[in-house]
């Protein structure tokens, strides 16, 4: 049996969610203000279907709240009927076939409350749009049904489904269902918001990491299982330390998949609280999550595997506490002129992988051919691709002194060790280069991506058979090394 | 005499099955697995290695400055992730330019770029002894920078480990190519060692770019690279950086594919021979 309870309008559905679950675990939400309980096994406890609704009337209106409650043997009619009828309304299932008592019940309701309790078909995943589209079709829908001639629940129950079928598609068959008080889907319970967290008062205060890993691994495992018993993984990780001096050393860790490995995230934690380490004792330890849908993940036995992204937010974390925040990443290209404007983002490769199966290599790849390595040397290679050749940057330019005659640079010496200089061989340019100079002046300790240059770049191979990109500043003269083609 | 000795010898060896441990001078394997290499992404060089660099080694790309080390390099990086596979670069001197990845057609999403400590002095400020063929005649460098270099060296190295541990690349290339002779020499032969454990029986292709060679493993291959830089244009106002020569040296003991071939790299940028100002925006 299912009880139906509508409330007044303005009514607080949290409070009616409230109220039903007084009664029972198995309580469906309905927006704005109806709730649906199974109250099977209730009759024991409060008597019979009767009592029962008028004792959770009794309970809303402890809480302020006006409510109307329908008992029946489907949640659709029990829907239908509390929409429809004022007080208390119990549909006793008799003697007769299941569902018939529904059926009947339902059967003088109007049919226009098929518009208020189908929802689209696919809850609340469907964007506005497809929303608006389906309830202007649910809206034409009865429109056809009144040009029919029907006006209640009982007089399209009285069609025969398959006309209407064939008439109305799948969702006129499932109106057809509704109509005789039947149920398609079973009740979903609304799940209580639940706080992923844990935490430990600590006898002794404890200084240091490796006591630390102790604790978070003692609350992490829990709160993992947690997690994993609703089937979350965790998206932003929270660690609140309360310290012997009285302050709060608090630390948030956007993950960057949802995870809820034990291991992989006390191993983030400390290399967290390593990089970051509070400033004295710690008293109390709580390690809080914001949880998320976990993910779904179908691997492969054909496609080479990647590493899992719990492994990558590991191996970021590690690279990140020995190399430094921000060194480690995704190379990123960036939308300037600048010589060398580069970026890191954010490592995040996709999990499904494109990698070539061993089978894919084989028909792929032509078999190598007999003559390998009896290539005459130094012989030319036909038909093969050219490379593009790469330049290693500076990020700190040489200073370099650069005599120039006929406005072309001839000697090029550093006073760097390694870089000696020498005779220019060959050159090429000038190439004018210049930007953001409409910041100039405005800020003297304007991060690089906003300092202005303008200069002129030279590619010259010097004597020692190196070729290097060079540039004057045009403003001050000075040349630097920029980089070497290799 | 001889030849009678050596084929008494070879039999032998050949019926207590010892024959392909104790020697090299066996016929080439012909089984070649592809999925066992990582293709360079060059035809030519493909061929000869017999498909490309070999996975679960070690394996070094050598040579001098402007000799197409770093070209090489990130030909090989592109090629990996154009195939779907994930790559690692451990830029020691942080002296990538990301301009040239793109270029050599790298999947930049699927690039682990580990950037090390751009020391601004690293080629230069260093002792002039760990310079190629500059000698002892220079006045010895100051200890902090001598330091510094070290640091950033054993930093990458760590770094090259933790990547390593993780597992899952299909290539992890440590570059090397700035860092001193002596630097390198100071290495300690069982950091390679560790390596090549680390990296044995996995689907990892591991390289290092270097000057000179520093450490290979038995199954892995050296290139050892030297090339010329290629200018067109015969007039000032029209020459430019054209592209690169490269001699690669194949160097393999165990898989027989030593040789010799010339590979021709070119410059990525579309740059007109005349003097054009560019305006940023």
């Amino acid at each position: 049996m299912f009880a139906a309870v509508y409330a007044a309008e303005g009514s607080n559905v949290g409070v009616l969610v409230d109220v039903g679950r007084a009664f029972s675990p198995r309580v469906e939400e309905h927006l704005p203000r109806e709730v649906v309980l199974d109250v099977d096994g209730l009759t024991r406890l409060f008597g019979d279907a009767r009592t029962i609704a008028a004792e959770i009337r009794r309970a809303a209106a402890d809480r302020t709240l006006r409510v109307r409650v329908a008992i029946a043997g489907s949640r659709v009619a029990a829907r239908l009927l509390v929409r429809h009828r004022a007080g208390l309304t119990i549909i006793d299932p008799g003697d007769g076939p299941a569902g018939q008592a529904d059926a009947e019940a339902v059967a003088q309701v109007p049919i226009e409350l098929l518009l208020e309790i189908m929802p689209p078909p696919d809850g609340t995943t469907l964007s506005a749009g497809r929303v608006r589209t389906y309830q202007k079709e649910s809206q034409e829908r009865v429109r056809t049904l009144r040009r029919w001639g029907l006006r209640t629940m009982g007089e399209l129950a009285a069609l025969p489904p398959d006309d209407v079928a064939a008439r109305l598609g799948a969702a006129g068959a499932h109106w057809w269902h509704v109509a005789r008080g039947e149920d398609h889907e079973p009740l979903v319970p609304t799940v209580a918001d639940e706080r992923f967290e844990q935490s430990l008062d600590l006898e002794w205060p404890i200084e240091g990491l490796e006591p630390l890993s102790f604790v978070l691994g003692r609350l992490i495992e829990p709160l993992s299982a947690h997690l994993e018993r609703r089937d979350r993984g965790v998206a932003v990780l929270h660690l609140l330390l309360r310290l012997v001096n009285k302050t709060v050393h608090e630390q948030s860790l956007q993950l960057p998949t949802p995870m809820r490995d034990p291991k992989a995230l006390r191993t983030i934690a400390l290399l967290a609280l390593e990089s970051n380490p509070p400033a004295a004792g710690i008293d109390r330890v709580t390690v809080t999550a914001d949880p998320t849908p976990a993910r779904v993940l179908q691997h492969s036995l054909l496609t080479r595997p990647v590493p899992m992204p719990e492994e990558i937010a590991t191996l970021m974390a590690r690279l990140n506490a020995l190399m430094g925040e921000g060194r480690c990443g995704a190379p990123a290209v960036v939308d300037s002129w600048r010589p060398g404007a580069s970026a890191v983002a954010l490592f995040a490769p996709e999990t499904t992988t494109r990698a070539a199966t061993p089978v894919q290599c084989l028909i792929a790849r032509p078999p190598p051919p007999q003559h390998a390595g009896k290539r005459v040397p130094g012989a030319p290679v036909p038909g093969g691709r050219s490379p593009a050749m790469a330049l290693r940057r500076f990020r700190f330019p040489i200073p370099a002194r650069v005599t120039v005659e006929q406005g072309k640079p001839v000697r090029v010496a550093t006073d760097r060790r390694g870089m000696t200089g020498g005779r220019v061989e060959k050159s090429a340019g000038p190439w004018r280069t210049s930007g953001q100079w409409w910041e100039d002046g405005k800020t003297s300790q304007a991060p690089s991506a906003v300092t202005p240059w303008d200069r002129d770049e030279w590619d010259v191979t010097l004597s020692d058979g190196a070729t290097y990109r060079m540039f004057s500043e045009r403003g001050t003269r000075a040349w630097f090394v920029d980089g070497l083609f290799d | 005499m001889a030849k009678i000795a050596l084929a008494t010898l070879e039999s032998a060896l050949r019926d207590h099955k010892l024959d392909r441990t104790l020697t090299t001078a066996l016929p080439p394997l012909d089984r070649v697995d592809p999925a066992a290499f990582v293709p360079t992404g060059l035809e030519a060089l493909d061929a000869h290695l017999r498909s490309g660099i070999p996975r679960g080694h070690l394996s070094e790309i050598v040579g001098p400055r402007s000799s197409g080390r770093t070209t090489l390099a990130l030909q090989l990086m592109a090629a990996a992730t154009r195939e779907g596979e994930l790559v690692a670069l451990i830029d020691t001197f942080d002296r990538l330019d990301v301009a040239s990845l793109v270029a050599a057609g790298a999947d930049l999403s699927r690039v682990l770029w580990v950037r090390g400590q751009a020391v601004s002095r690293t080629e230069s400020a260093v002792d002039p002894r760990w310079v190629p063929g500059e000698g002892a005649l220079r006045s010895v460098r100051s200890g902090a920078a001598e330091g510094l270099v070290e640091r950033t060296i054993d930093r990458a190295l760590k770094a090259f480990n933790l990547v390593l541990q993780a597992g899952g690349f299909g290539i992890v290339a440590l570059d090397l190519a700035d860092a001193p002779r002596i630097a390198l020499q100071r290495i300690p032969f069982t950091t390679w060692m560790r390596v090549q454990r680390a990296v044995e029986g996995s689907d990892t292709a591991c390289v290092l770019v270097a000057p000179e060679p520093v450490s290979r493993s038995s199954g892995g291959v050296t290139l050892a690279l030297t090339g010329r830089t290629t200018w067109s244009g015969q007039t000032d106002r029209s020459r430019r950086v054209a592209g690169s020569d490269m001699d690669v040296r194949v160097v393999s003991p165990r898989r027989r594919v030593e040789g010799q071939l010339r590979v021709g790299a070119t410059t990525h940028e579309d740059r007109a021979p005349d003097y054009i100002p560019r305006a940023a925006c």
